[in-house]
């Protein structure tokens, strides 16, 4: 492929890794992509027809004239946004200059236009692909300015193309091998460069962020069932890593992601109805402090990455007593919700909890809520019309209970044991869902263990309310984080005991059927950690990041210095010290072997052994060659003192001019001569 | 580009951005350092011919040497800058020559040769030729220092000596001298001496005397030449060149012919010689030869050889021509 054909594939690919750019962040769709790209390859076909003058430039001009009023009008009227007309504004003049192309600089600055489709795409995405897309275009923008630049500079020399004046750089060339080095150096700097360039600030979010779609159960409002619709999607949502003082996170007991609590339910849907919510701002350190530790519980330091789900729910291990958050203000209710003001793209944020233990089993209570004000235990008491089945069955199955405490355990072993987790959810009689669950089904989904649970809590008297959230997730080894996925959406019960305050009650037997779910592959593991330190490393590097590295360099150049007793560990290990020795002269004896490129050129080869050995038989009869004689010369001076020799040294002469001179391999048979003619010369 | 982008990337807090900006100062940093590696090591030296004439083009050469032990030295560049502006000012720039070497392996050398032609005699300095490099992304220029920068001495136009100028030439003169030239008769046998022509050995006596013989042969011309400059030479510049060019065409003409030639003139006296060296003083006399500008200094002349007419007083064939 010669230079030219080869830098039109790469600039064609350059043009087309920008479009997948385009693609990924969502600006324009399979449709746009497929008419672009079958306007690309139009014009890669009528390069024929251009050099023909197929197309005059009247007509050409005119086309683009009216394209550019079309333009126009887009980026003004038609266009979604200005970034959405700017694109189309930049797709239009790279297709005229792949159209148009004349002249070289045509091609150029068809492939530094589409940098320009990165930028755009850099300013609406913070997808992992986009790492894909920029080593990708890194590589070959690489390939493409060195062509260029070759292809321009045989040109501007008078050539047609680099092959004319006598090089080939074509694929597979020289030049594509300096180029892959170019392009790894650039990505070692560019990489270097990007963690090093000073930040003003925390790492902002996309121009135009792409909120997730909308998941039921998140919000003020949420209908029995409605887990079920997300309970089998497998998209990870959250991912939570936890401090370094946590050696082993996933031994952590009872971790749970606690979002929204939800008091009023209607028979068929909970809602937050009577929750107060008060705004928190952050205090002096820009932390918002959400409670106040009780003391007698493990702490623990969560740093949380929430997808976009369409909720303003922050998540995060119950409780919460400390928040940090790039934002001004949290919404935070009396049931412990916290919430920021918008739902946004993504959440990044740093929770410290105090981690909830179950009291034990045979702990005692004096009542369940019997000093909370009447308003509250209305509220947490609060019950639809009813079957009488569900109060008579809590009666039954709390039956000899000594204490609230022990009825709510009671009965949450009931629901447990004796009831199925499922997320086929089809209605099967006319009944109330939690009469047709409990009486009927006997199976369903977390939603309803919650709901049957809180509805026969308060239907004892004690004050409940259903939690959503998700369970912890899977443990990712490679990352060293917990991967929580809308499958592990999850709803659960907090009833309130004298002495105990708010407990956790999880009815639901998930973690049996989900024993049995297929865990994630090995593969998907690494890539999602890959996905999350693109996240954590590139779109989230902000200025307290820099900070922190530059205080752990700091600190380990400290620890550097205070190390400086190496050589002392050196001597107490020798052998160590010896193999070093011996790697470094292997190494130094394995790069003079190779040769030096420039210096074998200007030398020859080293002499034949079987001269050598002739060199030797004459030396003990006292005829050396002088230091400026040449072989033939020694070997007349040779012939003129002992004639017999002249014929032996005369034939070896010349095998030996041979072979160093003439880089001749001698065959065997010519080695067998020269071992006969050795022997003569022995002999004579 | 890249500060507009990074003031972007600053005011978006854009990571993305940030990795753009990167991206950009990253080829800028890996071109700067593939164009350094390309210049170090390259050696440039000049070849400049022995002898340039006026209005004839004239052969130059520059060896391009790839010092470097390991790496190839790709798309560099021979700028030859243009002879009456340097190309480093924007007059030179657009009349600079290129000659491309898309790659210099390592170790490895290339002769380059181009013509050029000076329009006019006289003392010139060559504007040079410098390597150059845009490798690898064509961001920046490097350029290493110009070679054949050096003044040069360009000689009047050499032309063939008209028939009517020859007669004039054969048919004066007194007394026919036998002397050494390039004509056909045996002058002399002599032993091999380095530098003579291999096609004048004579074979037959060599081999009787074992040693390597040579054949002097007889110069046809008959007579040494005193070439004088007549006329003011002041007024009239297109009459000086062509006098000069005209002396130069046939001083040459009889040097080569083997006779000696001396040249005389308003300010400029080149005494009786002939060979090589005689025609180089003869030239170089003539083209710094400037009316009014005082003597012009030649180098000194060889022994004349045998037949010297000064040792033998006797009187030279005179040949006059008008410079004014």
């Amino acid at each position: 492929m010669s230079s030219m054909l080869a830098l039109r594939v790469v600039t064609y690919l350059v043009v087309g890794d920008g479009i997948a750019a385009l693609y990924l962040a969502g600006l324009i769709g399979p449709l746009g992509v497929a008419l672009v790209v079958a306007a690309i390859l139009v014009s890669w076909a009528l390069e024929r027809a251009r050099e023909r003058g197929a197309l005059r430039p009247a007509v050409a001009w005119g086309l683009v004239g009216t394209a550019a009023a079309a333009i126009a009008a887009d980026l003004f009227y038609l266009a979604q946004s200005v970034l959405d007309g700017l694109v189309h504004l930049l797709l239009f003049l790279i297709l005229v200059r792949l159209f148009m192309h004349r002249v070289l600089r045509d091609l150029r600055d068809a492939g530094f236009l589409s940098f320009f489709l990165l930028i755009a795409a850099s300013s609406v995405t913070f997808s992992a692909g986009f790492l894909v897309v920029f080593v990708v275009f890194l590589v070959l923008a690489t390939w493409m300015l060195m062509l260029h630049h070759v292809v321009a500079e045989a040109q501007k020399a008078g050539y047609a193309s680099p092959e004319s004046a006598g090089t080939h750089f074509g694929f597979r060339g020289p030049l594509m091998r300096v180029s892959l080095v170019a392009a790894a150096g650039t990505f070692a700097i560019a990489g270097s460069l990007f963690f090093v360039i000073p930040r003003v600030g925390q790492a902002a979010l996309p121009f135009r962020g792409q909120l997730g779609r909308m998941v039921s159960g998140f919000s003020d409002k949420v209908e029995l069932g409605s887990f079920g619709e997300i309970e089998t999607d497998r998209t990870v949502v959250m991912r939570v890593y936890f401090s370094d003082e946590i050696a082993d996170p996933q031994r952590l007991p009872n971790l749970r992601w606690r979002g929204i609590a939800f008091d009023r339910f209607n028979g068929t849907t909970w809602t937050a109805g009577q929750s107060r919510r008060s705004l928190l701002r952050p205090a002096t350190t820009g932390n918002f402090h959400v409670s106040v530790a009780q003391g007698r519980r493990p702490l623990v330091r969560q740093e949380i990455f929430l997808e976009p789900i369409g909720t303003d729910i922050v998540f995060a291990a119950p409780r919460i007593l400390r928040m940090e958050l790039r934002g001004g203000t949290l919404s935070f209710d009396d049931m412990g919700s916290v919430s920021v003001p918008s739902a946004a793209a993504r959440l990044h944020y740093t929770v410290d909890s105090e981690l909830e233990t179950p009291p034990p089993a045979d702990v005692r209570v004096a009542g369940a809520g019997s000093g909370f004000p009447a308003a509250e235990r209305l509220r947490y008491l609060q019950l639809p019309a009813m079957s009488p089945g569900i109060p008579r069955l809590a009666r039954d199955v709390t039956a000899g209970s000594r204490d609230p405490y022990e009825a709510a355990l009671k009965l949450t072993d009931y629901l447990s044991s004796r009831y199925k987790y499922t997320l086929g959810l089809k209605r099967q009689t006319q009944l109330e869902p939690l009469d047709e669950f409990l009486f009927v089904r006997r199976s369903g989904n977390c939603e309803y263990f919650a709901a049957s649970l809180a509805v026969m809590l308060r239907s004892l008297g004690t004050p409940a309310r259903v939690v959503g959230g998700f369970q912890r997730g899977e443990w990712n080894p490679y990352g060293r984080y917990f991967m929580v996925r809308l499958a592990d959406a999850h709803s659960w019960v907090e009833a309130y005991f004298d002495g105990l305050g708010w407990v956790t009650l999880d009815p639901s037997p998930r973690a049996e059927a989900e024993a049995q779910a297929a865990q994630a592959g090995v593969l998907s593991l690494y890539l999602d950690a890959a996905r999350m330190r693109w996240y954590r490393y590139v779109v989230n590097w902000s200025l307290t990041d820099q900070l922190l590295v530059a205080a752990s360099v700091q600190r380990q150049a400290g620890d550097f210095h205070i190390s400086l007793h190496w050589p002392r560990d050196w001597r107490a290990r020798p052998w160590l010290l010896a193999a070093a020795a011996a790697a470094g002269l292997a190494l130094a004896w394995l790069i003079w072997r190779s040769g030096l490129p420039g210096r074998t050129s200007r030398h020859a080869a080293p002499v034949p052994r079987f001269y050598e050995r002739a060199l030797r038989l004459l030396a003990r009869r006292g005829l050396a060659p002088a230091p400026a004689e040449t072989a033939r010369q020694f070997c007349g001076r040779v012939g003129s003192a002992a004639p017999a020799l002249a014929a032996p040294l005369g034939r070896l002469t010349g095998e030996y001019e041979r072979a160093r001179f003439g880089a001749a391999a001698l065959t065997p048979a010519e080695l067998g001569e020269v071992e006969r003619w050795l022997v003569a010369l022995e002999q004579s | 580009m890249v500060v507009a982008l990074g003031v972007a990337a600053i005011n978006t807090g854009n990571n993305l951005l940030y990795l753009l900006v990167s991206l950009v100062l990253g080829l800028i940093v890996v071109s700067g350092v593939l164009s350094e590696q390309t210049m170090r090591g390259l050696r440039l030296t000049g070849a400049v011919p022995e002898e340039i004439y006026a209005g004839r083009p004239a052969l130059f050469g520059a060896g391009i040497a790839n010092g470097k032990r390991w790496l190839t030295s790709y798309s560099v560049t021979l700028e030859l800058l243009a002879p009456e502006a340097r190309a480093d000012t924007a007059a030179g720039a657009g009349r600079a020559r290129f000659l491309y070497l898309p790659r210099l392996e390592a170790g490895a050398d290339r002769l380059v040769t181009w013509e050029e032609t000076l329009p006019r005699r006289g003392r010139h300095r060559l504007a040079g030729v410098r390597i150059t490099t845009r490798f690898p992304f064509a961001l920046f220029l490097k350029a290493g220092r110009p070679a054949l920068d050096s003044e040069v001495i360009v000689y009047p136009a050499v032309k063939p000596v008209s028939s009517a100028l020859l007669r004039e030439i054969v048919g004066s003169g007194d007394a026919p001298t036998r002397r050494r030239g390039r004509g056909s008769d045996l002058y002399n046998l002599r032993g091999y001496r380095a530098g003579d022509d291999p096609r004048l050995i004579h074979w037959r006596s060599s081999a009787k005397t074992q040693t390597l013989t040579i054949r002097e042969l007889e110069a046809e011309t008959t007579e040494d030449t005193r070439i004088v400059l007549t006329g003011a030479a002041s007024g009239d510049s297109a009459l000086l060149e062509a006098g000069l060019s005209e002396a130069a065409s046939v001083a040459v003409h009889l040097l080569r012919a083997g006779s000696g030639v001396e040249l005389v003139g308003p300010d400029i006296t080149v005494p009786l010689g002939r060979g090589r060296g005689q025609i180089r003083r003869v030239l170089t006399a003539l083209a710094l030869y400037q009316p009014g500008a005082g003597p012009v200094e030649v180098p000194e002349a060889e022994d004349v050889g045998d037949g010297d007419p000064r040792r033998e007083g006797r009187a030279l064939r005179e040949l006059r021509i008008r410079i004014g």
